[in-house]
């Protein structure tokens, strides 16, 4: 009897609770969502394409290829060891990112023309990756916790609905004043335009072939950036992606940078 | 010649190692780049009679594989030049010719290697391995591959290296037609040694190095000869007698990062021969990112170095510099500063602009302007040498 009491308080609350869910909580509620959608991936190894086209149509293209280590503490951030192939003269280079979600990141850099490891600044959040229109907060920046989040309702786009939402960097030195992100309906992140410092429209990202890993895990193989302002686009792909691979931890720690060096 | 069989048997070695796979399986890379440059002198002929300009070709060639799932590595990375006044700075070096085993947390290396120690940008005093190629460039920078056993362990607290470095090699300094160059030649037929083993002696080092938090820190001990000569005017040749000392040093070497400001420190303690010494280097480097509203990135460096010998020729010396990157598609990027000796008696200022023209192709020049040097400075020899060089790479 007093079980079914209880039964009774919680459905007749839960239509309340459903309501009292603010804007602020329904964002933050479809952000988690959207980013657990790409977890649990374990370690990865990839190639990537990144091609660079400026306003009159001269395209480039950089070579990179990489590895991550999911990081099973949620409350630290990912790890990843990138190694460039192309441009030629940064053949050879290797960058190992430690990030963490409310501190700044730990950075190592191998460059062959010095020969030598340096710890380097990861406070560059709002600069250029490679002379591409994505900046390297786009890629450290992709935890939820790194964003105030504010529902704004629901979008149609080409003939599908999505979730509006509004997120404002809550670290320091971001390029960004706010992004606005459309969230499709299987929690996948279909677009989100960037806005600068100035609250003008930068950039517009567009993350495109989503591919479903071990049944569960929706990862965009194709990103678009188009950059308003000065008409560049960068576009990104990724390449040969495998996930479980069974990566070693030791691999990304700073003194096994030399293990890739030249 | 003992050294010839040991290069001959590794690199038969090598060749086996390779062989031994299958042919199909093999995945290496291999490039490097050509490099012309040409260089020319703002006062006219040298304070030693060289000429007022210089040619000269530079090549690297880097091969890299890994056998049997990446358990073993064989890198060989070759440096090497052809100029056209100096025949002290016409060379060929094997920088890396090595041989990698991966255990599960302990790396053994032979072969030569490059090891860098330091966090410095200028200033890199405990950098000790390597010997300096002062014909290839005056600031010591340069440096010829070592050969070396080395063992690396990786523990949980940090990293352990041994060296053991068999084939010491003197250092190169440039020739009579190098520009710049010492005041006196130095005379290659003279070498002293404090050890009774002379080049044969076997040196030593270990280093622990680790991360904490925002520290990378690194301690090491370095016992061998010395890799810097004293240098003696020979009252008979006038010529410059090249002695090595055994130095048995101690050094410290920490990196603190907090957000766009670097903090660094290098420290050592020395005896060399009979008598002891101390230095200190170091300072900070700090960030503007995205300078003014644009993509471009402002670094300001200030380092200073200090040693506590009267006569050593960077007793006490700074450094102020900028370094402006671009961070466009052509990499684009310009570090520009002043050299001084606190104490006055002379003063450099130097500019690199690099760019890429195409995607395989760099140009880079590099200024040096000397200000007025004092006569009983050792740089002073170099005041005549205010330089403009162009370099264009072409990668492959």
């Amino acid at each position: 009897m007093k079980f079914a009491k209880i039964i009774f308080i919680i459905f007749a609350l839960f239509p309340f609770y459903l309501s009292a869910e603010t804007a602020e909580e329904q964002g933050l509620r479809i952000a988690k969502a959207s980013y657990e959608n790409g977890r649990g991936f374990t370690d990865m190894v990839s190639d990537q394409l990144m091609i660079l086209i400026d306003p009159k149509g001269n395209e480039v293209t950089r070579e990179v290829s990489g590895k991550t280590l999911e990081n099973l503490d949620p409350n630290d951030g990912d790890k990843s060891l990138t190694y460039f192939k192309t441009p030629k003269d940064v053949e050879g280079t290797v960058m190992l990112s430690h990030t963490h979600i409310s501190d700044d990141d730990d950075q190592w850099l191998y460059l062959p023309a010095l020969g030598r490891v340096k710890r380097i600044s990861s406070s560059n959040k709002s600069g250029a990756f490679m002379g591409s229109e994505v900046a390297f907060e786009d890629f450290s920046g992709t935890d939820y916790r790194k964003y105030e989040w504010k529902f704004l309702g629901e979008e149609m786009e080409n003939n599908e609905t999505f979730y509006k939402l509004e997120s404002y960097p809550n670290y320091e030195n971001s390029g960004y004043s706010k992004r606005i992100s459309l969230i499709d309906n299987l929690n996948r992140t279909y677009k989100v335009d960037f806005y600068d410092r100035k609250g003008e429209l930068l950039k517009t990202l567009y993350l495109e072939d989503y591919v479903l890993y071990k049944d569960k895990i929706w990862m965009a193989n194709t990103m678009k950036v188009e950059n308003i302002q000065n008409k560049n686009i960068t576009i990104f792909k990724w390449l040969n992606r495998e996930l479980d691979v069974g990566i070693n931890k030791k691999d990304f720690e700073k003194s096994s940078i030399l293990r890739l060096a030249d | 010649m003992l050294k010839k069989y040991i290069i001959s048997f590794l690199f038969v070695f090598l060749q086996y190692l390779v062989a031994s796979q299958n042919a199909a399986a093999i995945d290496y890379k291999a490039y490097g780049f050509i490099q012309p440059e040409i260089t020319t002198f703002f006062n006219g002929d040298g304070r030693h009679d060289q000429s007022n300009s210089n040619q000269s070709i530079f090549v690297k060639g880097t091969f890299i594989t890994y056998l049997n799932n990446g358990d073993q590595k064989i890198t060989i990375n070759t440096t090497g030049r052809i100029d056209e006044k100096d025949s002290e700075r016409s060379y060929i070096d094997f920088q890396k010719f090595k041989y990698e085993q991966y255990f599960d947390d302990i790396t053994l290396k032979i072969g030569n290697e490059l090891i860098f120690w330091g966090v410095n940008e200028s200033f890199n005093i405990v950098d000790i391995i390597n010997q300096s190629n002062l014909a290839e460039d005056i600031s010591g920078t340069k440096k010829f591959g070592q050969p070396m056993i080395s063992l690396n362990y990786n523990h949980s607290y940090g990293n352990f290296d041994l060296f053991i470095m068999p084939f010491f090699k003197e250092r190169v300094f440039p020739g009579r037609n190098g520009r710049p160059r010492l005041a006196l030649e130095v005379d290659k037929s003279t070498v002293a040694y404090e050890s009774s083993s002379k080049k044969n002696k076997i040196d030593a080092a270990v280093r622990y190095s680790t991360v904490y938090d925002d520290y990378d820190i690194g301690i090491a001990h370095f016992y061998g000869n010395n890799r810097s000569p004293e240098l003696n005017v020979n009252p008979l040749s006038q010529k410059l007698d090249a002695y090595y000392p055994i130095l048995s040093q101690t050094s410290l070497d920490i990196q603190s990062t907090k957000g766009a400001w670097l903090y660094k420190l290098e420290t050592l303690t020395a005896e060399n021969g009979e008598e002891r010494h101390f230095g200190i280097a170091g300072g900070t480097e700090y960030t503007i990112y995205g300078l003014r509203e644009t993509t471009s990135d402002l670094g300001i460096i200030v380092e200073y170095t200090f040693d506590d010998r009267n006569d050593f020729a960077f007793n006490n010396e700074g450094v102020l510099a900028l370094r402006w990157t671009k961070n466009d598609i052509k990499s684009t990027s310009l570090l520009a500063g002043l050299v001084a000796d606190m104490s006055g008696s002379s003063n450099r200022f130097f500019a690199e602009f690099e760019q890429r023209i195409r995607d395989d192709l760099k140009v880079f020049i590099d200024m040096s302007i000397n200000g007025e040097i004092d006569a009983d400075d050792f740089t002073y020899a170099f005041e005549e040498d205010s330089q403009l060089k162009l370099k264009i790479a072409k990668y492959f």
